[in-house]
């Protein structure tokens, strides 16, 4: 039993001095908890990071053409149907398409899917384009599955 | 299995296997805090705020154990809390599987285009956390830095003694 508390004892030691490096790391480099602390952008003011929305919020959005919508899938899947005046960005494209993301309105919601809850792309993109410097990203996780499945208007470049 | 938990070169292999992935793993996240925390956050168990919070201090911890294992200071302890650390990550894992999420791991590295979770995960963490514990329970200090220091003041104090 005296092993075990002093084991506990030294865990709790490097615990704490692991979270003190942590702490103090984030804070010199402005990262982690304390990036850019005092911008929109941080991660302790909203938004926090880019929030989910479910399907009656995003055909809201989708009907007031407040929101860009952003499809993260491949490129064939977008061509083969998309929601109506999404741009494609698949993730793994990113970084190659920079300028795309350049040109991508500041002032408009923002809002990513992929095929739907099976798939992390909508998160990952969404995640990218939050710290492009984007902050009204919105993440919509039902996705291409979900929208089709209400019969939603669709729209295809490719037969 | 004592003599097996005492073998100096079997501890010596589990601490450089242990210790040296710990560093590895930490070392990608250690680059990017919100990088990893995207990757925490992929799982869908803890929100934004906490995401954030551990990935600030979650790859210090694993470098720091890391360290320690090696170096065979604070051996228990370091031990006890990689293995205490593993197993929340597999547990992660395996809820995730259980999902369905198709998602990377963000344990080496925090590509999204990286290698997607299975159960080859699974495994290679049940092996590590084995290992951690027969380093909890391992009884052989040799090669550590503790043994190194105690043997080189040991002789420094018997070439005292020869001089006088």
């Amino acid at each position: 039993m005296t092993g075990l508390h002093r084991a506990v004892k030294e865990a709790l030691v490097i615990a704490l001095v692991a979270a003190t490096l942590g702490f103090m790391n984030s804070a010199l480099r402005g990262k982690g908890v304390f990036a850019a602390v005092g911008s929109p952008s941080s991660p302790l003011h909203a938004p926090v990071s880019p929030t989910m929305i479910h399907l009656p919020e995003a055909k809201d959005l989708f009907e007031s053409e407040e929101a860009l919508f952003i499809d993260a899938r491949h490129e064939f899947e977008y061509a083969h149907g998309h929601i109506p005046g999404a741009l494609n960005l698949p993730i793994s494209e990113f970084d190659a398409r920079r300028t795309v993301v350049d040109f991508l309105p500041k002032d408009r919601i923002l809002i990513t899917y992929c095929d739907g809850v099976e798939c992390n792309s909508s998160i990952n993109l969404a995640t990218k384009l939050h710290e492009a410097g984007f902050s009204g990203v919105r993440i919509f996780f039902g996705g291409w599955n979900e929208w089709t499945s209400q019969d939603l208007p669709t729209e295809a470049t490719r037969p | 299995m004592n003599k097996f938990l005492s073998n100096e070169y079997n501890v010596l292999t589990a601490r450089v296997l242990v210790g040296g992935l710990l560093i590895l793993s930490s070392a990608d996240k250690l680059g990017d805090p919100s990088l990893f925390a995207g990757s925490i956050e992929n799982y869908k168990l803890v929100s934004g705020t906490f995401a954030t919070v551990f990935a600030t201090v979650l790859p210090w911890i694993e470098l720091l154990c890391g360290i320690s294992i090696i170096a065979g200071v604070l051996l228990q302890g370091s031990s006890l809390l990689a293995g205490v650390l593993l197993s929340v990550f597999t547990i992660a894992v395996v809820t995730a599987l259980v999902r369905d999420l198709d998602i990377s791991c963000g344990c080496f590295t925090q590509d999204p285009s990286a290698s997607k979770i299975g159960w080859l995960k699974l495994a290679e963490n049940t092996v590590l956390i084995a290992l951690t514990v027969f380093l909890y329970y391992s009884r052989n200090s040799r090669f550590s830095l503790h043994d190194y220091i105690r043997n080189h003041s040991g002789q420094t104090e018997s070439q005292r003694k020869q001089v006088h």
